[in-house]
């Protein structure tokens, strides 16, 4: 089948700037549409999933698995624990069992509390450097026990609402009718924890008014989780319920999935706006062609010829609104912090995200296209060349 | 001679024999060529009609036509309007098929033909001039005129050989890089018709190719025509309202409600050519 040659399509787009220009922005506008949804699906996920380290273990009292806010352990199960479980990880003496206080608690500007914010705290002690070991110090120090010392997270200010120099070093919040002061900055980048702010265990018990842990969190070497889960069947003692991390995070995704359904849906039913809006540009603007198409036939030209001429025009036009929808993705969505009930996340726009949003465009640019040209081109000839 | 002679000549192991053979299977297979020519049809509709049904209102524009057209001739079709005289040319042209009867182009009955082999045969052998000159406003007047031979087999410069030769042809060789709304009414309308002859088709079909242009535009055209028909030998059927136009052809139809009434021969047309 002999084609029309493909400076035809490109010529063709100049016949009307203003639609051009319209068409082009609107599907800049569709493809950073979806590219928002699928950069903020992946945020979350990677956020709660993928970076958490496959081998941790958390141990939380039986009974409270939805919500490790809610679970209380003895502080002292963490030696019973890192004494009675083998295959634990352990370095220079050190075991990887890191006990950990998670509360969602107010903090405020001052003591009188003009201004207040809600805000992740965890309690935590060395070790927890060893399971975490995404998370690390980027400024400052590790605060010390009974100084009333804090260390704030990359994304804790967009969590807590405020600008990042309201948590730089030297500033404090109060809460507990104390004031902390921030000695030190850490990033957990693409983790939960990034949007946390860590205080000294004993601290945090002293503020919460408790004695107990929220959970211990363990990272096995030659252990399986099977090991942990008989453990702690046996131990009945000790009331622990064993679930890994990845587990963990997967079952909190699971719980946002109506949140992710919904974003699709927003998604595309935005995108179809889109799309039926480019076909009725589309449909205008080949309307107006009807008799140069039907010339084009009566030359000899397939109708299947001149549809993919006009599939390359359509197409040429949405690539370049693909391309435009994807620069400003990557400029303006790529790490933009996202809150949420558990705390925070950045978008990701990465590759995969990318050839969505690519992927996404082309569709439209092809479908788009299809209708209208197809509702020119089924006109027989003679009806195609009276067309005014 | 006949065909079973030059068989038994062409055996024949002499090489002056050969050359001899040769020559004389040329010069038969020419006259027999312009016998044809001159005795058969090339375009022969027989009890041609084509209806039209939009809701419940069924129209005839053509109505049992039976047509003989030579090959080579200048035709003119006239008539009232809805009196079938463009239906009749869509048939030939082959951008329409007829209801009933046949429509016979040399050895084909286009009638029969598929969409697609019809596309492929429009290809090859008609040219169509239009009224309102439907150029393709972001090509130029050498892309337009390239168009056609897209669909041959052809390689760039040969393409370009022919469009060139189509150009000069009509006269319009120096406007070659502009677009057509650069032109006048006439040059489109030569631009046109360089695209239409440019593959060299049998036929020519030209409809109304002057009723949007002034006398003097139309009369260029017309010669223009004209000078196709009796250079290069090709087939052309034009329609028309104005009789003035018919001077320029060999051969005149009047055609009413679907039927032909009357044929005439133009005094003006080309000697030897026409029937």
């Amino acid at each position: 089948m002999r084609l029309l040659p493909f400076d035809y399509a490109v010529r063709n787009l100049g016949r009307s700037r203003t639609r051009l220009v319209l068409t082009i922005m609107a599907s800049a506008l569709v493809v950073l549409l979806v590219l928002t949804a699928a950069a903020f699906v992946r945020g979350m996920a990677n956020s709660l999933v993928n970076k958490s380290a496959g081998n941790n273990v958390i141990l939380m009292a039986a009974g409270s698995e939805e919500s490790l806010e809610r679970s209380q352990i003895p502080g002292s199960t963490a030696g019973i624990v890192a004494a009675s479980l083998p295959g634990i990880k352990n370095r220079f003496g050190v075991t990887y069992v890191s006990p950990e206080i998670h509360a969602a608690i107010i903090v405020k500007d001052d003591k009188e509390g003009s201004r207040s914010w809600h805000a992740v705290v965890r309690g935590f002690l060395p070790e927890a450097s060893l399971v975490h070991p995404r998370a690390s110090v980027i400024q400052g120090r590790m605060p010390k026990p009974g100084k009333d010392e804090i260390m704030v997270g990359g994304l804790a200010a967009e969590m807590m609402g405020v600008p990042d120099s309201r948590v730089a070093i030297g500033q404090s919040l109060w809460f507990d009718n104390r004031r902390w002061n921030v000695v030190g900055r850490f990033t957990a980048r693409g983790t939960v924890l990034d949007c946390e702010i860590w205080v000294p265990l004993t601290d945090l018990q002293v503020a919460t008014k408790r004695e107990t842990v929220s959970c211990l969190v363990v990272t096995l070497d030659d252990a399986e989780f099977a090991d942990v889960d008989a453990f702690t069947k046996q131990r009945f003692d000790l009331g622990l319920t064993a679930i890994s991390e990845t587990d963990y995070y997967a079952s909190i995704m699971k719980f946002y999935q109506p949140v992710h359904a919904m974003v699709w849906t927003t998604a595309f039913l935005i995108g179809l706006t889109g799309l039926f809006g480019g076909l009725n540009t589309m449909y205008a603007a080949f309307a107006a062609r009807v008799r140069e198409l039907g010339m084009l036939q009566s030359l000899g030209f397939p109708r299947r010829a001149i549809m993919i001429s006009i599939i390359q025009e359509s197409l040429l036009t949405s690539a370049t609104g693909t391309l435009i929808g994807s620069m400003l993705g990557m400029l303006l969505l790529n790490g933009r912090a996202v809150k949420f009930s558990m705390g925070v996340f950045q978008l990701v726009v990465d590759y995969r995200v990318l050839l969505l949003g690519v992927a996404a465009g082309l569709i439209m640019g092809v479908l788009g296209a299809m209708p209208p040209a197809w509702r020119c081109l089924r006109l027989p000839i003679i009806e195609a060349l009276k067309a005014s | 001679m006949t065909d079973e002679a030059l068989v038994t000549n062409r055996n024949s192991d002499t090489p002056s024999t050969d050359r001899t053979d040769v020559f004389l299977a040329i010069t038969v297979t020419a006259l027999c060529a312009n016998l044809w020519r001159f005795f058969m049809a090339y375009i022969e509709c027989r009890n041609l009609t084509r209806t039209y049904t939009k809701a419940s209102t069924t129209i005839t524009p053509l109505d049992g036509l039976d047509l003989d057209i030579e090959e080579g001739s200048f035709v003119a079709l006239m008539g009232p309007s809805g009196s079938g005289k463009t239906t009749l040319l869509n048939l030939i042209a082959g951008i329409d098929s007829p209801t009933s009867g046949s429509l016979m182009m040399g050895a084909v009955d286009v009638g029969k033909l598929s969409r697609s082999k019809l596309a492929l045969w429009r290809s090859v052998n008609i040219g169509y001039i239009f009224q309102l000159y439907n150029l393709v406003p972001v090509l130029t007047a050498y892309e337009n005129v390239e168009l056609p031979l897209l669909l041959r087999n052809l390689s760039a410069k040969d393409r370009h050989k022919k469009v060139a030769a189509a150009l000069e042809l009509v006269g319009i060789d120096d406007r070659h890089d502009h677009f057509p709304r650069q032109l006048s009414g006439g040059q489109e309308q030569r631009v046109a018709i360089a695209r239409a002859i440019v593959t060299d088709p049998k036929i020519i079909v030209a409809d109304e190719p002057t009723g949007d242009l002034d006398r003097a535009s139309a009369a260029e055209i017309l010669s223009l025509l004209q000078q196709i028909n009796v250079e290069l030998g090709r087939t052309l059927i034009m329609v028309t309202h104005d009789p003035k136009t018919t001077k320029y052809a060999g051969r005149i139809l009047h055609l009413d409600k679907g039927r032909l009434l009357e044929l005439e021969s133009s005094t003006a047309s080309a000697p030897g050519i026409h029937p």
